[in-house]
């Protein structure tokens, strides 16, 4: 019996060893993704317009130099990335080259180095977009993948399905739109901001410009605003189903130069800060509104 | 003066001069004082104001690009300008000849649509009458099938037989062979056609299930939205929340069908 049971042994060992080495010299054998960097040359203020319909990151980042550079990473001979360049436009697309049925096997990747002034258009299926330092409008669309924007000011239009965005220190004007994606928006400055989502939870807790419009609307999700007691801005807050949770009572007193003396119930509130001077709606269909005074 | 005349008086005198009753009840009266405040600020920041203020052109551009990408508008191709000046004027000179003309041409093809159908139909239905150029019809016409062979019978009869018999006989309309398309169940809720996305160059698989769940969810809002309404139809809010799901569904069908993977 000992003698079969070492011979059993040996074969396991043998098997497994034999596994391991093939695994690893597969491995050492697979193809490396490829890896280009390609630079543009500019004048002004350049447009980037990437399209990539491959799941994949897209990362802008932002540099002195008048050029835009673009290093892209993909799956080998899965992947076909053409750039072109038209003027200070740079137009940048990748497309799968084969069918794929398995989460990540068509890939792309994307760093972009842009000057400071530059107009983005970008648009990925799951991976993250993540911008920062870079001012002018962008448009930045996402089926599945978040958006992470820091320090960038513009008109900023995101859209998304499923994604997430976060916006930190941002200037400029916002709008969002997503099904089911939340939005943060930390420390930032924006004149007018317009988030919607349908699950996602949207929280604001930056600065109230003087007549700027923020407006966040979320059908199931949560809304949540903070501000601080220097603040001059006018909350109007409404719920279908919801509730509204106003933490920040003493601090809000009832609208004293509008049509809305008599509206505070368990689900709808109008309340004044300072003069009132920016305007905030905070609307959701079932989801909570949480109205929170900042430490 | 109450704050309701200091107001009537704000909203029909405007600020300045405020008669001295809205004045001395400005004096006393804080709300008052924050409303008078408030006008007195939009006043400025209106005055700052642009007189008219054009959207960037920018944003028409893409709008029209938008449209004519999703098939709402057809991009025109530009005619020369002294061509369309030329042409202009010889549109004008013969426009009720073209009108006379294209009138004619209609009548005469509905007359000659009119004679080939009432012949052909003769043809189908009177197999025993004589026929143009003395050419005897078809043994049955009506059950021969066009590419039957018949004995003295030219190719031209029987197909216009075979065509008449196509349209006069709706049961014989292969409408079992138009099929709904793949997504129409869509509109209707659950993506039956979609459950198993096919291997196709288009949207990732992560992609595709995200479009998919997020219909599922809207699905799910819309019919929650219209449960609520049926016993709170005064609900403007809900209704809103409900319109807006309606929209978000419409896009996440289109980017379903642009994904590429709804038609196999």
């Amino acid at each position: 019996m000992i003698p079969h049971l070492e011979i059993n042994d040996r074969t396991v060992l043998s098997a497994v060893g034999t596994a391991i080495l093939f695994c690893v010299a597969a491995s050492a054998m697979a193809a490396p993704p490829d890896h280009k960097e390609q630079h543009f040359a500019v004048k002004g203020r350049p447009t980037v317009v990437l399209q990539n319909i491959v799941d994949g990151r897209i990362e802008v980042k932002c540099s002195k130099n008048q050029e835009v550079v673009v290093v892209s990473t993909s799956s080998p001979e899965k992947v076909a990335i053409d750039l072109e360049q038209v003027g200070d436009r740079i137009d940048i697309s990748a497309t799968g080259l084969l069918n794929s049925a398995q989460p990540h096997e068509v890939e792309a990747d994307f760093i972009l180095t842009v000057p400071e002034e530059t107009e983005l258009q970008l648009k990925t299926q799951t991976g993250l977009i993540y911008v920062e330092q870079v001012n002018g409008d962008m448009q930045l669309e996402s089926v599945a993948g978040d958006v992470n924007l820091k320090e960038v000011s513009g008109y900023i239009i995101v859209k998304t399905t499923g994604g997430s965005l976060k916006c930190t220190q941002c200037a400029g004007k916002l709008d969002f739109a997503s099904i089911g994606g939340s939005a943060q928006v930390l420390q930032s400055s924006l004149m007018r901001i317009n988030l919607m989502t349908t699950t996602g939870n949207l929280l604001y807790d930056g600065e109230f410009v003087r007549t700027g419009i923020y407006t966040m609307k979320s059908t199931k999700g949560s809304v949540e605003v903070r501000f601080s007691p220097t603040d001059s801005l006018d909350v109007d807050a409404r719920s279908s189903t919801g509730t509204v949770d106003n933490q920040a009572a003493d601090f809000l007193r009832p609208d004293a130069h509008g049509p809305h003396h008599s509206r505070s119930r368990g689900n709808s509130f109008f309340g004044t800060v300072g003069q009132g001077l920016a305007k905030v709606e905070l609307s959701s269909y079932s989801g909570t509104i949480r109205i929170l005074k900042r430490p | 003066m109450q704050c309701k005349d200091f107001a009537a008086v704000l909203e029909q005198e405007g600020l300045d001069p405020l008669p001295l009753a809205a004045r001395s009840h400005l004096a006393g009266c804080s709300a008052c004082q924050n409303l008078f405040a408030d006008f007195s600020v939009m006043v400025s920041s209106a005055r700052k104001l642009p007189a008219e203020v054009d959207p960037p052109e920018r944003l028409w551009v893409s709008l029209r690009a938008q449209m004519a990408a999703e098939g709402l508008i057809k991009p025109s191709a530009p005619a020369p300008a002294e061509e369309a000046a030329w042409w202009q004027g010889l549109s004008t000179l013969f426009r009720p000849r073209v009108l006379v003309s294209a009138g004619l041409g209609l009548a005469l093809a509905v007359a000659a649509f009119l004679t080939i159908h009432k012949t052909s139909t003769y043809v189908a239905s009177n197999s025993s009458a004589p026929q143009v150029g003395h050419v005897p019809p078809p043994a049955e016409p009506a059950t021969t099938p066009p590419s039957a062979p018949t004995a003295v019978a030219p190719a031209p009869v029987p197909q216009v037989t075979a065509h008449v018999k196509s349209r006069s006989n709706p049961a014989a309309a292969p409408s079992r062979n138009f099929k709904p398309a793949p997504t129409a169940d869509l509109y209707e809720g659950t993506p039956a056609g979609l459950q198993d996305p096919p291997n196709v160059v288009g949207t990732s698989v992560e992609a595709y299930a995200s479009l998919r769940e997020n219909l599922r969810v809207i699905n799910e809002v819309i019919a929650e939205c219209q449960k609520h309404l049926k016993k709170h139809p005064n609900d403007a809010l809900a209704r809103e929340y409900l319109a807006s799901a309606y929209q978000q569904k419409a896009q996440l069908v289109a980017a379903i069908l642009d994904s590429g993977r709804s038609e196999q």
